[in-house]
């Protein structure tokens, strides 16, 4: 019972695989000459540089220590509110990505067979001549729209698509069906915005997490607040099939059958409506259509709910009350996955529903600040106008879809079928579809249709070994990337040193692309600088001051009101919107797909040190994680005849994969979960390859016919000994 | 922060999430190799049946102990423990002997294997971040800690705190603060809900263990005096014994020839 963890058992699966190498023994001196002349470098080579952190979508406020010309320690900037003074085990790793021994640091053009990895070394010149030129003829050839490009939330962003509005090509492909097109999707149709911000203020004391495993999927100033809350004493009810950290951290786990969320949280309504316990003065003012909404919950009770959740109806019944009793002070927080499935617009529909009826709007839930609202921008030409489908279906197949989230594994699925017509290209940024798209081999097939495919990125990451041209990017470290408002201050990311090797910034990559396509006029800043000053113009700020103190003070936005940008300027509980499109109005409950005898639900989730598919070759963060195996429960492994360290083959409808296996307590009987990004196909990445399995190479591609979310837990496997 | 006599950490392991910042942030700040760390975790982990599940972990360092056993084992004098907390290892003087870390009861110094004599620092622990503490900031792990899992301050504060927290929610904590007494004091503090032995801590006396070995170890000469003498006395004795016996014997054989 008390068997524990020794150090030495400690490092031996902490360094699996891990080079011998001191940090200290890679690091180039190099300090940022714009640093040096702001004067947070000394001439030495000493110094702290306030930028920002890029190892995920959150952006802590950073301040480097530099030492001889070396970035040697981050620590979270206590001026961010989203550091507040820490950083997470991947922001604290974030140098590793900038010293990786894996970095690209010149462009590369391929000269063997897609995936051989054989490459060659080029200027930029050559290379972006190619990838223009390139470009250029596809437009020629076959029109705008047979370019695709794809990139990952990020700074730059603005500017990537900048660059596909002005080609002129409609084809645009996200991250964000892959991860929360449920989410954003239902928040729009319900709130009119893609995200409400979530307020933990000291009263807060009733939260309700839908499989959001906020205590490993780390946001670093949410996950303090989360802990904060807990440690006061407020009670957290956590839904997950999984005993997550945060499960362990939680008052109550549920542990709910995958797919069911939906029923959980229309029982929720219905107890909430049946017994009256909404806020009727918030519902009459702020929402519209509560009579539908109600005529169709009044079928989902507890009793209904129970057996497909797993969970007693009175459990059910008693979280209801309590929820409603704990309002306005109560947080249904809209979550990201864990369960995701067809039915999952439906779920977080109810979720925001949820929200809405208990009346917590503007005390633990708000508007959302625009980004970029008040700086200034560079002049620009009105884009060229598009008249080609979408490749991604939408709005002709996803009509609720928004189109700069779009339905990227459809996209991809419709450059094989070429359906509505072929494309022929493809410019990705920043992203590794060949990791993130379900169903790896059809993704590589896609691959397989493209006359060109060109990556920007800063290692040899997935996507890269199967690209013809690699444009290398500087590091978030070495480079500047646009201004990013949070509250009342705009911060800056700033290069700590020179772009190593020939690395260069998106901002420059895009505007020299651009000007090769004649699109020069897109993109009017002389430089990086130029760029960030046209930005802080309005608000008469130095750059040079906003580089010293990590950022320029904001006029003070508007305080929240009782408005909404939806059709009729409230809270649609009934959504005409949907329905005019023929989709149900109000949540309707949809059977999710079971698993057949002997197959499992196939999870995946976040770990607190990886971010999604990018990170694994972070040798830090390498050092520091667990070794990826595939978690089954300890009965049913044990009926299995399997053990924990066994090799197992995990088999799906669309492909096969080998990993170990761990034995746990902590998963239903009726789920396997993997954690995603191992298993990388690219030899470049030294660190990462031959670790673990990939959960892309088993992943059904399953759409929700609403948001076009990707329904990753509707997959099923079978598991053996391999 | 009021001022700080004696270094130390509390660390709640209700608040740890596992997340290995604080281990990230020591490696990077401290300049560790890949293959090494001086932070791990510990503790039984998941614990229990489906669905009746508990977790507990805890980070592991050096407890600085207020009566170092590493100190008072070492025959060359590398340990020195600050007046101030910090107990710190001169590289320099060390022989490689590893009597420390047979002696420390958490079994924290780690022996380097990869090095000899000539690149020196054959044993690895934490020193307390003195190039952070001494210059008004909080040690790596403290630091960067997102849950305050970990915090920072002077002993008898943290002492303090600590009891507070117990005393608000006694439903959460076990009614003791390890480190407070064990081992005569630590200045890693040590807060749980689980067993402490679960978290992996040994289960100490009070007095410190070096106060009874370093008793045992002034008794060694005059003990081995003693005890020689002893021994002495009773090999004398023995002697005389056998000769009796021998002599005895042989009035016997002579005796039993006669018949």
């Amino acid at each position: 019972m008390t068997k524990t963890i020794s150090r030495r058992d400690f490092l031996k699966l902490g360094a699996a695989g891990a080079g011998a190498l001191a940090l200290g023994r890679m690091l180039p001196p190099k300090v940022a000459q714009a640093a040096r002349d702001a004067g947070t470098i000394s001439a030495e080579g000493n110094g702290f540089v306030h930028s920002m952190c890029e190892m995920c979508v959150w952006r802590c406020g950073l301040i480097a220590k530099v030492v001889d010309g070396r970035v040697v320690k981050l620590d979270g900037n206590p001026a961010h509110p989203h550091s507040r003074g820490n950083l997470c085990p991947r922001g604290q790793s974030g140098l590793m990505n900038t010293y990786d021994p894996d970095r690209v640091l010149t462009p590369l053009v391929r000269v063997g067979k897609r995936g051989e990895g054989l490459f060659r070394q080029t200027s930029w010149d050559e290379a972006l001549d190619l990838v223009a030129g390139k470009m250029a003829e596809i437009k020629n050839k076959y029109g705008a729209e047979a370019m695709v490009f794809s990139s990952t939330h990020n700074l730059s962003q603005p500017l990537f698509e900048n660059l596909l509005y002005a080609f002129g090509t409609p084809n645009y492909g996200t991250q964000r069906s892959l991860c929360f097109n449920a989410m954003i999707v239902s928040n729009l149709m319900t709130y009119g915005m893609e995200e409400p911000a979530r307020l933990y203020d000291d009263k807060l004391n009733y939260i309700l997490l839908t499989g959001r495993n906020l205590l490993e999927a780390i946001s670093t100033s949410e996950t303090h607040d989360l802990s904060a809350a807990i440690d006061r004493g407020a009670k957290v009810v956590y839904l997950d099939p999984r005993f997550t950290k945060t499960a362990s951290k939680a008052t109550e786990w549920l542990p709910i059958k995958p797919g069911n969320d939906l029923a959980f949280h229309l029982a929720m309504l219905n107890v909430i409506i049946n017994e009256n316990l909404y806020k009727n003065y918030f519902v009459q003012q702020y929402t519209v259509g509560f009579d539908e909404l109600k005529k169709e919950v009044s079928r989902y009770t507890p009793e209904w709910a129970a057996p497909l959740t797993g969970i007693p109806a009175e459990t059910i019944t008693r979280i209801a009350r309590e929820f409603a009793a704990a309002a306005p002070h109560a947080l249904a927080h809209n979550g990201w996955r864990t369960s995701n499935f067809v039915n999952s617009f439906h779920t977080q529909r109810a979720i925001s529903i949820l929200n809405a009826l208990v009346g917590n709007w503007n005390v633990t839930m708000t508007a959302a600040a625009a980004e970029g609202a008040g700086l200034g921008a560079p002049a620009q030409p009105a884009y060229p106008r598009v008249s080609a489908l979408r490749l991604d279906g939408v709005p002709w197949k996803y009509p609720v879809v928004p189109f700069k989230i779009g339905v990227f594994q459809e996209l991809r699925d419709n450059i094989i079928s070429a359906n509505p017509y072929q494309a022929h290209g493809w410019f990705i940024s920043r992203q590794n579809p060949i990791m993130s798209l379900p169903d790896r081999g059809k993704t590589l097939e896609a691959f397989g249709k493209m006359d060109f495919i060109a990556t920007v990125d800063i290692v040899m990451n997935d996507t890269a070994w199967f690209s013809d041209v690699i444009l290398p990017e500087a590091s978030y470290l070495e480079r500047y990337d646009p201004l990013l408002p949070v509250g009342d201050k705009a911060f800056i990311r700033q290069p700590v040193i020179e772009p190593q090797g020939e690395a260069k910034s998106a901002l420059w990559i895009y505007k020299k692309l651009g000007e090769r396509l004649g699109l020069g006029d897109y993109f009017q800043y002389t430089d990086e600088e130029d760029y960030i000053r046209q930005q802080l113009a309005p608000l008469g700020v130095s750059l040079e001051e906003v580089k010293e103190k990590g950022y320029a003070e904001m006029p003070e936005g508007e305080a929240a009101g009782f408005t909404w940008n939806t059709p009729s300027g409230k809270i649609e509980l009934y959504s005409d919107t949907l329905a005019k499109v023929g989709f149900p109005g109000v949540p309707t409950w949809e059977e999710p797909p079971q698993p057949a005898e002997g197959q499992f639900f196939l999870l995946t989730g976040k770990i607190a040190t990886s971010t999604q598919f990018g990170t694994q070759n972070n040798q830090l963060l390498h050092k520091y994680s667990e070794e990826p195996r595939l978690w089954m429960n300890s009965q049913t492994a044990a009926e299995l005849g399997l053990a924990t360290d066994d090799w197992v083959e995990v088999t799906s409808e669309v492909g096969q994969i080998h990993t170990k296996l761990l034995a746990t307590q902590a998963i239903r009987p009726d789920c396997v979960y993997m954690t995603p990004g191992y298993g990388h196909l690219s030899k470049g990445l030294k660190t990462a390859y031959g670790v673990g399995a990939s959960d892309s190479a088993v992943h059904v591609t399953y759409t929700d016919p609403i948001s076009g979310g990707q329904a990753l837990s509707q997959t099923f496997v079978t598991v053996k000994k391999a | 922060m009021t001022e700080i006599k004696h270094h130390a950490y509390l660390f709640d392991a209700t608040r740890c999430i596992d997340c290995r910042a604080c281990m990230v942030a020591c490696s990077v700040e401290n300049n560790i190799d890949m293959d090494k760390t001086r932070i791990w975790v510990a503790g039984v982990g998941i614990k229990g049946e489906y669905p009746d599940l508990q977790r507990g972990t805890m980070v592991y360092h050096c407890m600085h102990c207020d009566h170092p056993d590493c100190m008072s084992a070492c025959p060359v004098g590398a340990y020195t423990k600050a007046e101030d907390g910090p107990v710190t290892y001169n590289p320099d003087l060390c022989i490689g002997c590893r009597y420390c870390m047979n002696a420390c009861p958490f079994g924290v110094p780690h022996f380097d294997y990869d090095k000899g004599i000539v690149d020196g620092a054959f044993i690895d622990k934490c020193t307390f971040c003195p190039q952070r503490i001494y210059n008004g900031q909080e040690p790596a792990c403290v630091q960067t800690c997102p849950t305050d899992a970990l915090e920072y301050g002077d002993r008898d504060e943290l002492i303090k705190r600590a009891h507070e927290r117990i005393a608000a929610h006694p439903d959460r904590y076990i009614d003791h603060v390890y480190g407070e007494f064990e081992n005569g004091g630590t200045s890693y503090l040590i807060l749980s809900h689980i067993p402490f032995s679960e978290l992996g801590l040994p289960n100490l006396p009070e007095t410190p263990v070096n106060e009874v070995s370093e008793k045992v170890m002034k008794m060694t000469i005059p003990f081995a005096l003693g005890w020689g003498a002893v021994l002495t006395g009773v090999a004398a004795g023995v002697g005389l014994y056998n000769k009796k016996n021998e002599e005895k014997a042989a009035a016997d054989d002579k005796a039993e020839v006669k018949k």
